[in-house]
């Protein structure tokens, strides 16, 4: 049995709604019996009077997390399909910062405002109202700040992957991160809430009586021995390859990608895909294709790339190209694509396109419009088509590949620019 | 083959045969209040024998109720003169009986209604409502009546309960002999529609009940706007001692009504490819959804476990559990509408 | 009509209520292959709303385009509103159980009703600027994204508890 049921096609869309609706039962439940209805044990966190949104938050992350890296770990999740929000620096940074000052004015965040709602709360419904109208503020303005919520983008990506460190050695640390949190959380209270320390709890003045909570602290922080010492949780360290799936593949080119799809997925601002050039660093500093990331064969290692996505490698050599896709597949990467001709087929068929005999012109108009959006230009006859390969990347070409223009939207012929699909996941 | 399937695939979009989806939002409302005057006139009815009052009390069952039903059946008559084509033609209806049609059943059937529940409503109206008594002292009369004849009690009680499984029963056969639509093809929506009806009402009568009682907790303006309510129409107390009475009895409707839907959909999965494809609709089809969420969980799951909660007094009554089971039936009705129309016989030819 | 205790229990210890949000959170993981979330459902039916009022204003906004799709299923047909309609009504059980459900207004003890609802709504609009500008909230970003080890979210994660302690001086009268 392999996990996330859904994403392995257990079960349809419409019962994945079911689904949603049962999870966000136990959601609503646990929320209404942390106290997360009444806006002031909410806001007390802001004030260390009860540090009661620290401890049921850290404990949830810390439960989720190390026992998603265990299912992992032993093979029943796969970790690579499920689903992180793209991160996008500045508009997260901002968007923090705005959701703990509405947090403290409001006294709720969405989650907690519709338990509080839902008992009758009538600030919660309030807040509700508040935050359609939120909703229609963002909405009018969002159009004019296109710009802004689409920067610094950095694709999904995990802080193992952005520090380079072991996902367990991670998860053993945001273990133990989140215990002293609760350490100091324990002690803000009895100093700022004048709370008396509660005689259950996990700190109390009786070392050795086993309380439910000390079971449970003791059991996340072996937890995260586990993972410290357990490595990797991504498939991939026992892959077993389907060799007639693979050679099936490579004899129908079903993991090939043509370079005109590429065009036209830059072109969209598509985000759900990585572009990776094999080349030394030299030929890619030179030219290289729009978006593209220089991960030479020397350095092509399982951490420095995403598993969520699609990966698309070019070099100039195929069979290059062609070893390096073998070479993610044994590390368990499921959806790993060849560029089709590598950096020559960009070349010839999106840079510098011929118009072949049976083509129409409105077809070779597109492809011209492409052509320039990317620097390049349209070949009328085949007649330049023998020179340009006989000179291939560097010299002639190069001053107007070098330095793409990256042009205003162009014109007609290509779907005009549309912007990521931004969509909350979660 | 591939004729048939080019034919299919036509006739399957509403802007070339718009036939195909013709009834809307007006039929599942009409049922939904059908259902609900049926549940009403059943639960009336039984009422009355069982207690054969001598003198007069403020009964909610028995007076609250048919009112409520009264102006429910208006309604649902109007929703249903709107989904007519010809209105002017409505008393057409009236002068035939097709004794194989079940619209014509069902037209004589609602003619039936009005006068059962007027005489169930009178028997106790001046109780509940003395300020109408006193404005109309001929219903005083009618009451006295009715209230000296104990052979007359029985017999409007007894005119209820048939009327009311008649009605009940009449509104899932109306969607049963559609014979084109293979998810309605089937002799459970009868008693389905029934029971449905019947928790519907005791859920009804229930949460009027709960409005109607003085409670603490309730917020002090929901509190004034009702007790304003009540004098203004000069109600007397109702008697709280039937809440728990309806709060079991509509546990058990919902828990017959779910084994219904099992077998409903049990039943259409193990019949003809057809059906099985028309139970599909509910079974991971587009209609998936709101049928498991709205009818199954909100409508009958959630409000059996807060009235079992309720009855086991770990819980104050409170009104949610009403309100659950009537949207979970007005749920029902539009599910079964509109996935029934988009079932076909030509479905299974397309595969 | 009742005659047992029907006063408001106390809530659970947080640290075994967080245990229980963890394991729904972990159940999501492994089901769908996705967190929890709430702010999106927001989205969600606004864009609806939006669209049954004023159509070609909300084919023309870009964000309410995103929700409303091609238009071939209604946008309410989505994981993250069916999730919020179980928590509105996971949440009123389990305050139904321990007889929590009050309608009331919670607020601090130096503050009127008027004045707390205004404030209210206006965290409301401020939380749900931050959130689509985020990508998500509290559970979206920072529970969800933070089991996952999400780099955006746990930045996301501090930038909330630092604008909430920057904030909260300001806002003392409110709640203290």
């Amino acid at each position: 049995m392999n996990a996330p049921f859904y994403s392995f096609g257990l079960f349809g869309d419409q019962a994945s709604l079911v689904v949603a609706f049962i999870i966000g039962i136990g959601f609503g439940f646990f929320l209404e019996r942390a106290g997360f209805g009444v806006s002031p044990n909410l806001a007390a966190q802001f004030y260390l009077r009860d540090m009661r949104v620290l401890k049921v938050m850290f404990t949830a992350i810390i439960t989720a997390m190390t026992g998603l890296y265990l299912l992992s770990r032993i093979g029943f999740v796969d970790l690579s399909q499920v689903y992180l929000v793209p991160t996008f620096l500045v508009p997260q940074i901002v968007g923090g910062l705005l959701l703990g000052i509405g947090f403290v004015i409001g006294g709720y965040c969405p989650g907690t405002s519709c338990v509080s709602a839902a008992t009758g709360r009538v600030d919660g419904i309030v807040y509700v109202a508040g935050m359609f109208a939120g909703v229609m503020v963002y909405a009018e303005a969002y159009p004019h700040m296109l710009g802004f919520v689409h920067m610094t983008s950095m694709g999904q990506i995990t802080l193992a992957r952005l520090w380079d460190l072991p996902y367990g050695l991670l998860v053993f640390a945001v273990v133990l991160m989140a215990l002293g949190a609760f350490v100091v959380a324990e002690w803000t209270e009895k100093k700022f809430g004048g709370m008396e320390p509660d005689p259950k709890g996990w700190l109390s003045v009786r070392p050795w009586r086993v309380t439910p909570v000390r079971v449970l602290v003791l059991g996340l922080l072996a937890a995260g021995f586990v993972a410290l010492a357990a490595g990797s949780p991504y498939r991939g360290n026992h892959v077993t390859i389907d060799t007639k799936d693979l050679a099936l593949r490579a004899g129908t080119g079903a993991d090939t990608i043509q370079p005109t799809d590429i065009a036209d997925w830059i072109v969209q601002d598509r985000n759900d895909y990585t572009l990776v050039d094999l080349r030394a660093a030299k030929d890619f500093d030179a030219y290289h294709i729009p978006g593209a990331q220089n991960l030479p064969m020397t350095s092509l290692s399982a951490n420095s790339l995403a598993r969520n996505q699609k990966i698309v490698l070019y070099s100039s050599d195929s069979t290059q190209a062609a070893k390096a896709l073998f070479l993610l597949e044994t590390q368990g990467f499921k959806s790993v694509y060849l560029l089709n001709g590598g950096i020559q087929g960009w070349h010839d068929t999106v840079l510098f396109p011929v118009k072949s005999p049976g083509m129409d012109a409105a077809a070779f108009e597109k492809l011209a419009l492409v052509a320039k959006y990317f620097g390049g230009a349209p070949r009328e006859t085949s007649a330049s088509t023998s020179a340009a390969l006989a000179a291939p990347m560097a010299p002639t070409p190069a001053p107007t590949v070098a330095a793409p223009v990256m042009p205003a939207a162009p014109a007609g012929g290509i779907p005009a620019a549309q912007h990521k699909k931004k969509r909350e996941g979660c | 083959m591939m004729p048939l399937t080019e034919l299919t695939v036509s006739r399957h979009n509403p802007l070339v045969d718009p036939s195909l989806h013709i009834w809307g939002w007006q039929i599942a409302v009409y049922l939904f209040l059908g259902g609900l005057v049926a549940g009403l006139m059943i639960i009336a009815g039984v009422r009355l024998i069982a207690i054969r009052p001598s003198q007069r009390e403020a009964l909610v069952c028995c007076t609250i109720g048919p009112i409520v039903g009264l102006t429910g059946l208006s309604l649902g008559m109007f929703t249903l003169f709107l989904d007519l084509s010809h209105k002017l033609h409505v008393w057409r209806l009236y002068t035939t009986f097709q004794i194989t049609s079940p619209m014509s059943w069902g037209s004589w059937i609602l003619l039936l209604v009005y006068p059962a529940l007027v005489a169930n409503g009178l028997a106790h109206l001046p109780e509940a409502i003395p300020a109408l008594a006193r404005r109309f002292p001929v219903i005083v009369t009618w009451s006295d009546f009715i209230l000296a004849r104990e052979w007359l009690v029985v017999a409007i009680g007894l005119s209820n309960m048939l009327v009311g499984i008649a009605l009940g029963i009449y509104t899932g056969i109306l969607l049963g002999t559609f014979g084109a639509r293979p998810l309605w093809n089937s002799a459970i929506l009868g008693p389905l529609f029934l029971l449905s009806g019947l928790s519907i009402a005791a859920a009804t009568l229930h949460g009027i009940l709960i409005i109607h009682t003085p409670d603490d907790e309730r917020p002090t303006f929901a509190d004034f706007l009702l007790s304003s309510l009540t004098k203004l129409i000069e109600a007397h107390p109702l008697d709280p001692k039937v809440g728990p009475v309806l709060a079991g009895a509509d546990n058990s409707f919902l828990t017959i009504e779910a084994a219904l839907l099992i077998l409903f959909l049990i039943g259409n999965t193990t019949s003809t490819s057809v059906h099985q494809q028309a139970a599909s609709l509910l079974l991971g089809g587009p209609y998936t959804a709101i049928f498991w969420v709205f009818v199954i969980g909100m409508g009958i799951v959630i409000p059996l476990i807060l009235q079992s909660l309720e009855l086991a007094n770990r819980i104050r009554h409170t009104l949610a559990p009403s309100i659950f089971v009537i949207l979970g039936g007005l749920a029902l009705r539009f599910v079964l509408v509109y996935a029934g129309q988009q079932s076909h016989w030509l479905e299974a030819l397309n595969r | 009509m009742n005659s047992s205790d029907h006063s408001p229990k106390p809530y659970w210890n947080p640290y075994l209520s967080g245990f229980g949000l963890g394991l729904v959170l972990l159940s999501a993981f492994v089901i769908m292959g996705r967190g929890l979330g709430a702010s999106g459902a927001f989205t969600s039916v606004t864009a609806t709303v939006m669209h049954a009022i004023a159509p070609a204003h909300a084919t023309n906004n870009a964000l309410y385009a995103n929700y409303l799709g091609d238009g071939t299923q209604s946008p309410l047909l989505d994981w993250l509103v069916f999730e919020v309609l179980g928590v509105l009504v996971g949440g009123f059980l389990s305050a139904a159980l321990a007889n929590r459900l009050k309608f009331a207004v919670e607020k601090g003890p130096r503050i009127s009703s008027g004045s707390r609802l205004i404030f209210a709504f206006v965290g409301g609009v401020i939380m749900m600027i931050g959130a689509l500008f985020a990508l998500g909230c509290t559970s979206g970003q920072a529970l969800t994204g933070g089991a996952l080890l999400n780099a955006g979210s746990w930045v996301f994660m501090m930038c909330v508890f630092g604008g909430g302690y920057a904030a909260a001086y300001f806002f003392r009268k409110l709640w203290l």
